[in-house]
């Protein structure tokens, strides 16, 4: 398939600079990239254009988009892979994900992995987090001792002395609070783990694992190399299991105050102020369970991260690989989605008009004035009954022109709605709740260029001088009828714009969610299949001069305001 | 409201760059520092600046009372934050972009941290070595230590400001000279 080349990438760069950066957050960051970039169901406004990927079901089209359960079978452009092998689009959740490097994300420290377990999963260097804040913690030596006159007296390049403490530059926070200082301000992670590794929590893990390492000979071993070996594991062999005598018993435990024990209750009975108890945040980055005084807070080793490399699921051809410098941010193979299928994007003309008159209202208020004030303003949403228009914005990202042609997945309601229980839900369901409509032919997109390949801005930013969302929309007030609100809208440089329909209907509820195909054809570049030395031969050997390439989309437009609301909000 | 007479005194030592806003009755003490952009508006009561503070771009300071709004020595006000307290002692760091109300006076070696509001309705005093942080503002108390080596590089901060600041802005001198 025709891809944009890696090498090309200029000086300057092109217009993908924003996608790259999202797939790096993607791929780098090991906590958030589970929530990352997923908009939290129903607090996100905006409408939005989401993509198919089928490994979740066994059919290549998607699931129906009012189940809550087709959620997960889209994704955000950005975070999807496009496997050249397969032709065919992969997520985040199908694909086979194997670590390159742990690296500490604050000194940047690659950690080979013998030593990761060793050190807890957290940077053995001076890399520390607040207890209190989470920001990084720094080494500081104590201030020389205070004159007697109370007067601050500073010293011109003070030189501080031992002990030295961790200080918090955010919070203020140190670790002398809670009596830990160093004679040296070096190996203070080895002095900290000692403390870590002493924990009653943590003696206890290390004797579970004592006593079950006989009985796991080689386990470990062969679930690390190959997870199908697991289900070789005979639990036969290790049916003499004896009793597990634990260190501390659970009553010694609970009255040292960590488990939610009878201490626990005194300690919260004599609470004076809130701020006494650690709050969840604080407590749940440390590895073991912590006491929840906010005074027994430990200075943290900051958690390592990992760069990953995926693989496609059914051919195991390596769809992205992260350069292993924990410095660098590139890639030795990056097949994302987003350099091979259109990016979509949808807005509703209507909307961003009121909003962009709740912006200039707001505009001349104090800054003070919150912006969500303007959210579920008066123009944003959609009445039941009515009919508006929406925009779609379609992105080439290959070098060449594509042909493209939209259309809307049929909904079988009726099936859909049968399995709903209450009764009168689904007697209103049956009919359809809105009707959209989409260009019916297809239509060209231009190839992708680089930004200097264009000759004046005429030719990057098109003629129309309708750039902004709010004269896009005015424009629609204006002429009403007379300019069209389906069909192709506006083309520049790599982009265009297409407008669509929704009719409401008059007792609809719930959300504007359609499944789009979108079907593309493009060029293809590599008559022969030359590259697919692994045998596998791919669907047509004679060279086609044109391909198609055809995917799923899920188009969310928004909430559908009911008429009962619609009469609640103007009798208040 | 009688229209704002206009009255600027300024230190010979402190450095006051030329595009800064100031309206009222000012007086900025020895060593200070105003950035370029930066507002000192007097609109109802005089303000008085002590020394050595450091004022940043776009930091506003407004005294809104008719009493005179007093700022102690060594204090930070960094880029876009804005102030209205009544009083501020020493060694304080108003953050980038933080805000803190008429209603709030301001002790010593206080952190008011980025992005912080402090915009109480009534009346409230900031202890000696509170710091307040993070997006919910929350607040506790600094154990002091370290501050040797704060000041230390406050002051450190200050001069290279004095060196450079006159290099490359033209300085506001007051009305006595
Ligand atoms: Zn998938
Ligand atoms: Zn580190
Ligand atoms: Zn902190
Ligand atoms: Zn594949």
């Amino acid at each position: 398939m025709l891809k944009r080349s890696e090498d090309e990438d200029g000086p300057g760069r092109g217009p993908h600079d924003l996608r790259d950066a999202s797939t790096c957050q993607d791929v780098l960051s090991l906590s958030i990239s589970s929530t990352a970039g997923y908009p939290v169901g129903g607090t996100e406004m905006a409408p939005s254009v989401q993509y198919h990927c089928a490994c979740l079901s066994s059919s290549p089209a998607p699931p129906p988009p009012h189940l809550p359960s087709s959620s997960s079978s889209f994704h955000p452009l950005h975070t999807l892979f496009f496997c050249e092998e397969c032709d065919a689009v992969r997520c985040n959740r199908c694909v086979a994900v194997e670590v390159s490097t742990y690296y500490c994300p604050n000194c940047l420290f690659e950690v080979p992995s013998a030593s990761v377990r060793a050190e807890k999963n957290r940077c053995a260097r001076n890399c520390f987090m607040c207890p209190n804040c989470r920001n990084t913690l720094s080494v500081v030596p104590s201030d020389p001792p205070e004159n007697s006159d109370g007067r601050l007296t500073v010293p011109i390049s003070a030189v501080g002395e031992p002990p030295f403490f961790l200080y918090c530059n955010h919070c203020r926070w140190d670790s002398a609070e809670v009596g830990i200082t160093f004679e040296k301000p070096t190996g203070l992670a080895a002095q900290l783990q000692k403390f870590e590794d002493s924990a009653p929590d943590s003696l206890e893990f290390d004797r579970l694992k004592e006593h079950f390492e006989p009985f796991i000979p080689a386990a470990s071993a062969a679930l690390a190399r190959d997870i199908p070996g697991v289900s070789k594991y005979n639990p036969s062999q290790g049916d003499e299991m004896t009793e597990y005598r634990s260190r501390v018993d659970i009553a010694t435990a609970s009255r040292m105050g960590t488990g939610g024990g009878d201490a626990d209750v005194e300690y919260m009975r004599h609470l004076e102020t809130v701020s006494e108890v650690a709050s969840l945040n604080q407590r749940w980055t440390s590895s073991w369970a912590t006491s929840f005084q906010a005074r027994d807070l430990k200075p943290l080793r900051i958690p390592l991260h990992s760069k990953r490399s995926k693989r496609c699921p059914a051919c195991t051809h390596i769809l992205i690989k992260p350069e292993q410098k924990a410095q660098s941010v590139r890639y030795k193979i990056k097949l994302v989605a987003a350099n091979y299928l259109p990016a979509i994007t949808v807005t509703l003309p209507h909307a961003q008009q009121a909003q962009a008159e709740a912006a200039r209202r707001s505009l001349g208020k104090s800054t003070a004035a919150a912006p969500e004030d303007d959210r579920g303003g008066s123009g944003v949403g959609m009445h039941a009954g009515k009919t508006y228009p929406f925009h779609l914005a379609l992105t080439n990202p290959l070098y060449d022109p594509i042909q493209v042609r939209l259309s809307v997945q049929r909904m079988h309601v009726s099936t859909a709605t049968t399995t709903s229980a209450d009764g009168s839900a689904t007697e209103k369901a049956r009919r359809p709740p809105f009707a959209v409509s989409l260009p019916t032919s297809s239509f060209p997109i231009a190839a992708f260029a680089e930004a200097w390949e264009y000759e004046d801005d005429e030719d990057m930013f098109g003629v129309d001088d309708d750039e902004v969302g709010a004269g896009r929309g005015g424009r629609e007030k204006d002429g009403r009828g007379k300019v069209k609100t389906v069909g192709v809208l506006e083309k520049r440089a790599n982009v265009t714009v297409v407008g669509g329909e929704v009719v409401i209907g008059k007792e609809a509820r719930g959300a504007v969610k359609f499944n789009m195909l979108v079907s593309y054809t493009y060029r293809s570049d590599d008559p022969a299949p030359s590259e697919g030395n692994d045998g596998s031969p791919t669907k047509s050997t004679k060279p086609p001069e044109i391909k198609t390439f055809a995917f799923y989309t899920v188009v969310d437009l928004g909430l559908i305001i009911p008429r009962e609301d619609v009469r609640l909000d103007s009798e208040s | 409201m009688a229209p704002i007479r206009d009255k600027f005194t300024i230190h010979s030592k402190a450095i006051v760059c030329q595009d800064v806003e100031l309206k009222g009755d000012i007086t900025i003490g020895s060593g200070t520092i105003v950035h370029p952009k930066a507002t000192i508006f007097a609109i109802a009561g005089p303000i008085v600046i002590g020394s050595s503070c450091i004022i940043e771009e776009g930091a506003i300071i407004v005294n809104r009372r008719k009493e005179v709004m007093r700022i102690g020595d060594d204090n930070l006000f960094e880029i876009g934050c804005r102030i209205e307290s009544p009083t501020v002692g020493d060694f304080n760091t108003i953050s980038t972009r933080a805000r803190v109300h008429h209603t709030v006076r301001i002790g010593s070696y206080c952190v008011v941290g980025a992005g912080c509001l402090l915009v109480p309705t009534e009346d409230e005093i900031l202890d000696d070595y509170t710091v307040v942080y993070g997006p919910a503002a929350e607040r506790r108390k600094w154990s002091g230590r370290g501050k040797v080596q704060e000041a230390d590089l406050r002051r450190k901060h200050a001069e290279y400001l004095r060196e450079m600041l006159p290099k490359f802005n033209r300085l506001r001198r007051g009305d006595g000279t």
